[in-house]
């Protein structure tokens, strides 16, 4: 149990990476609380507490912060993913993935830093798509560049009292990751492909992220701050050729 | 002319990226030595281009000290050293032999800590001179992202990138810049190779198929030609990059920006 005793808040806790971290935070001993757009979903165990929460809502969100007070653990992981170049980019694009993206991590870390006590552990989901470019995804992987500036800033205005950390999932088996591959003219040729690009020979789960954050969450990680860490399966090591090429 | 009244020593100063380096700076006006095992290097022919060619294996620090001291003798200061000899063992760790490792390091790495150790004390009579003095490693982006089978090469490129950093600290109060180049896939004899690896081509695919392959992967749709990594080696060697140091310049038509092809 290495999160006995501590208090935690992942937004996006619905489904997908989310839903992971907030069941492996439960099963680590820690008192969960998570929130989402919708109302509480099916199936999450009864002593985590659901807030319908939009990260976008600055009000909302220091609402929550006064009723949630003495969290120790804060995970940044609601986001949203919109497949489309710069001009193909609408306005309702850029407010869509900038609001959730950028605005909320920004929204949720101004109301809960005042408020988190010495050792809180802030953990962002970044992405390797803040670091090297997804093919038409160009405000995301912008969005995730901006994640990673943040969190190294709060790592250096916030510590020694809280650390910040990313964790930069690679392709994790989401509703976010079909929706890429929905945009092959093969989906399903694609989705071999790019197994075959992972040095595990298998696309990241839930858990995966879920572990990672768990470590970083815990007294374990006391001197990891301000540092992206990847979990993409080897994918990102790796040089983007064709693979069996040679 | 950007490079009028620079003396210049370009190591593996005949091979495929070294001879356009070579001829870029003789264009813009240095007087060049360029260094390699033959006159020839790796290319079969050797044309007279006006630079002088000098004896030199990377790994003997004999070779070295002689290289500076003819250098010396003649020209008084060197002001350029790119360090572009370079050799790549195609293999994985378990395939490769521990000579071949070693001779990985020797050429790559070692070859790279030799010649500007013994390049030093001309580089900073040129520096005393005004201008700064400009060393340019060869890095790759191999040193950052691995292709398959090239363990050896990755580690070496790796080595010599933080390499890169240390020199630069070290020497920058002198006036001696330090900058590496990470070029990506560079048509020379040693992709020529990696492409016929042994002499067949690379699944099932004829050369032609696989180079076009190659290209298609990149954003410009295309890989480098020698001139291209020259453009920037002449703009690291110019007065006009005196700000320029401790940095790894990727130059690989924006490979390695991508996260993978997703897009079939």
């Amino acid at each position: 149990m290495r999160l006995a005793g501590k208090r935690a808040l992942v937004t996006g806790g619905r489904q997908g990476i989310g839903r992971g971290i907030v069941d492996a935070f439960a099963r680590e001993g820690a008192a969960v609380t998570t929130c989402g757009r919708g109302p509480r979903p099916d199936g999450l165990a009864e002593d985590v507490i659901w807030y319908t929460l939009d990260v976008t809502d600055a009000d909302a969100v220091e609402r929550l912060a006064n009723e949630a007070d003495g969290i120790d653990i804060l995970v940044n992981n609601a986001g949203v993913q919109v497949e489309k170049t710069v001009p193909d980019s609408s306005d309702a694009d850029w407010d869509a993935v900038i609001g959730t993206n950028c605005r909320g991590v920004f929204n949720m870390c101004r109301a809960f830093i005042p408020r988190m006590p010495q050792g809180g552990s802030i953990i962002n989901i970044g992405s390797i798509s803040g670091r090297v470019a997804d093919p038409s995804m160009a405000l995301y992987n912008a969005s995730k560049a901006f994640v990673h500036g943040l969190t190294r800033s709060i790592a250096v205005d916030h510590g020694p009292r809280i650390r910040c950390n990313a964790i930069c999932p690679g392709w994790i088996e989401t509703g976010m990751l079909d929706a890429g591959f929905d945009l092959a003219r093969d989906p399903q040729a694609a989705r071999q492909d790019a197994l075959t690009r992972h040095a595990t020979r298998r696309f990241g789960r839930p858990e995966d992220i879920a572990s990672m954050a768990v470590w970083l969450a815990s007294d374990e990680a006391g001197f990891a701050t301000g540092q992206m860490f990847t979990v993409d399966g080897g994918m990102t090591a790796a040089s983007p050729l064709n693979p069996g090429l040679f | 002319m950007m490079l009028k009244g620079k003396t210049a020593l370009v190591t593996g100063g005949r091979g495929g990226i070294g001879r356009a380096i070579v001829a870029r700076f003789l264009r813009e006006g240095a007087k060049v030595y360029a260094a390699d095992l033959t006159p020839p290097g790796s290319l079969a022919a050797h044309d007279d281009d006006g630079s002088t060619f000098l004896k030199l294996d990377v790994t003997q620090e004999d070779d070295a000290i002689a290289a500076m001291e003819q250098v010396g003798s003649e020209s008084g200061q060197l002001d350029i050293l790119v360090n572009a000899a370079g050799i790549e063992i195609e293999k994985t760790i378990e395939q490769t032999t521990l000579e071949e490792w070693n001779l990985s390091f020797a050429v790559n790495v070692t070859g790279t800590f030799l010649t500007s150790k013994h390049a030093l004390p001309l580089l900073r009579k040129a520096a005393a001179s005004g201008a700064s003095a400009s060393i340019i490693n060869f890095g790759s982006y191999d040193g950052f992202i691995a292709d398959p089978g090239l363990a050896a090469y990755c580690a070496t490129k790796g080595a010599v990138h933080a390499l890169t950093k240390a020199m630069a600290c070290d020497h920058g109060p002198e006036g001696i810049r330090v900058n590496a180049i990470c070029p990506g896939y560079v048509d020379t004899p040693m992709l020529q190779s990696f492409f016929t690896g042994d002499g067949s081509g690379g699944g099932g695919q004829s050369i032609d198929q696989l180079q076009q392959a190659v290209r298609d992967v990149h954003p410009m749709r295309t890989y480098g030609t020698p001139e291209d990594i020259a453009n920037l080696v002449n703009w690291l060697a110019s007065d006009e990059a005196r700000y320029a140091s401790g940095q790894l310049w990727v130059l690989d038509g924006g490979l390695s920006a991508q996260v993978q092809q997703m897009k079939l």
